[in-house]
Order: C-alpha cells, then sequence, then structure tokens
C-alpha cells in the first residue's frame, strides 16, 4: 500500500489513502475558502477516476466546519458518482449536531443499492 | 439549560475574506462567556460566517464608500439575534430582491428542513455555480434554526438578521 496523499489548501486538509483498490478521503481543519471547489474538485475527480467502479469514501467526521460553498461540489461528486454508477460513501460524526444536520440532508442522494450511501456514526 | 447572560458584541471589520476566521472566533468566545452549548455557538458561528461571506461579496466598498461591515451578536430575553451590515450600491435592486425573494421563499415552508432539501435538489439539477446557488441563507433558516429577515436604511446600509429563540 502507498503512503497517504495530503493535500491542504488555507486551514483544509484532504489526505487520500488506499482501501484495498478504493479510496478514503479523510477531511480535516475547516473549508472556509471563497471558492472551495476549486480546490476540492480536482481532487475529488482525480479519485473518482482513478477509482472506477471501487469504493471512494468521503469521511468528514473530524472535519470542523464548512462554508455553504463547500456543499456545492460535494453534490457534484455524488451527481458524477450516480450517472457513471460509481460507488461512494459519505461519513460524518452523528454527535456533532451542525455535522448530522449538514450531512444527514444529503440523504436524498442516497441509492437503495448502496451505491451511494449517507452514514453517521 | 445554565443561566444565560444578556449581553452584546459589536464588531466593524474590513470586507476581507480572512476576517471572516476572526468573525467566528469572536462569536464563539462571546457566546461561550454567555453560557451557551456547544451545539448552538457552532450554529451561530455558522450564521456568522454566512452572513459575512454575503456581505464581502455582495457589499458595495467601492472608494469613498463606507468601507466596513458590522457584524454583532445579541442575547436577550431568550433570543439570540445575528445582524450584519454592509453598504449596498442603490442601484443595486437584483441583489436586494434576489435577497427578499429568497428569504420570502423560504418562509414559504413550515420547516425549513424542506426548504433545505428543495434547495440542495435544486443545486443538483441545476448546475449553479457556488456563489449564486442561496444554500447559505437556506442554511441559516435550517441549520442555524434562525429566522431571517432584512432592511436598507437611508444611507443604503443594508441589514441582514438571523434571529434564534433558544428558550
Amino acid at each position: 500500500m502507498s503512503e497517504p496523499k495530503v493535500f491542504s489548501s488555507q486551514a483544509l486538509t484532504i489526505k487520500v489513502r488506499e482501501d484495498g483498490p478504493g479510496f478514503i478521503l479523510e477531511w480535516t481543519g475547516k473549508s472556509n475558502e471563497r471558492e472551495p471547489g476549486k480546490f476540492i474538485t480536482p481532487i475529488l475527480t482525480e479519485i473518482m477516476e482513478k477509482a472506477g467502479q471501487n469504493p471512494v469514501v468521503l469521511d468528514f467526521g473530524n472535519l470542523e466546519y464548512m462554508n455553504s460553498s463547500t456543499i456545492t461540489p460535494i453534490i457534484r461528486i455524488l451527481d458524477t458518482a450516480k450517472k457513471n454508477k460509481q460507488k461512494i460513501k459519505i461519513l460524518y460524526k452523528k454527535a456533532l449536531k451542525w455535522q448530522d444536520l449538514s450531512f444527514s440532508a444529503l440523504t436524498i442522494f442516497k441509492t437503495e443499492d448502496g451505491q451511494i450511501s449517507i452514514e453517521g456514526v | 439549560m445554565p443561566t444565560i447572560k444578556n449581553d452584546t458584541l459589536t464588531t466593524e471589520i474590513k470586507p476581507d475574506w480572512g476576517e471572516i476566521d476572526h468573525v467566528r472566533e469572536r462569536t464563539e468566545t462571546f457566546l461561550k462567556s454567555c453560557g451557551f452549548s456547544d451545539d448552538i455557538i457552532h450554529a451561530l458561528q455558522m450564521v456568522s460566517s454566512e452572513l459575512v461571506e454575503n456581505a464581502v461579496k455582495y457589499g458595495d466598498f467601492s472608494a469613498g464608500g463606507n468601507q466596513k461591515i458590522t457584524h454583532s451578536v445579541d442575547v436577550r430575553d431568550g433570543r439570540i439575534t445575528v445582524e450584519v451590515k454592509n453598504p449596498v450600491k442603490p442601484s443595486d435592486e437584483d441583489h436586494l430582491d434576489r435577497l427578499d425573494s429568497q428569504i420570502q421563499w423560504i418562509r414559504g415552508f413550515q420547516n425549513p428542513f424542506e426548504a433545505y432539501v428543495e434547495k440542495l435538489k435544486e443545486v443538483s439539477a441545476k448546475m449553479l455555480a457556488a456563489g449564486e446557488s442561496g444554500l447559505g441563507l437556506v442554511r441559516i433558516a435550517y441549520e442555524g434554526q434562525s429566522i431571517l429577515d432584512f432592511y436598507v436604511d437611508d444611507h443604503n446600509i443594508l441589514a441582514v438578521s438571523a434571529v434564534l429563540e433558544y428558550k
């Protein structure tokens, strides 16, 4: 297994590690840039391309804060995964009320077959 | 809930994106000193952030004009009011109309969660750019559990407020 790749922009860090044939992306810090998509979207796009039909996990459990502009690139990647029939799971910390409110609402994008899943832990 | 202290925090900031972090920090310190829980503090840090982001994005800070944003948090009688004031161009009716229609649209839902979900679907369907989605205001209503309002005074200062009732 190769070393995790770490991407940082201002207060946000996304650590990408291989998990078998798939990938886990751990988000830490704060996503508070004016246009967070400029940093986030290329990373997510590249990982989804590399993953192909293998699962990708976006783990937000240790994220401290995100502004509303961060939600748009996340929705975009869920849309893309759905269209391309790729597997993606969103993990968040249920005990944090802001995370529970923010991420549980994304269940509108989940699919019955588990291809897109949103899970509070 | 422990005893809550009535108090007001008012800060003037430059229209600079880097100031938003400081607003969140000051809001946290202030609400902690008033005795609020982490959940309420997180919610109102987000409310403050989103309102100041909008002020930085859409305010009129052209040379010669008013160059500041005023952020305040007022704790009084079971309510927390976050208010952000910034100058606007008298001619910028599009922005004010959009703000008005967004707030009226949110109020049209009995439960702000429904408005939030509708907005997420809209962002997904219309491929809206992050800045034009209006997601920030809906998030204030849903996650911030706050009621939004705004007015523009005679000096073209826009004041947007979010009121959370905690009792």
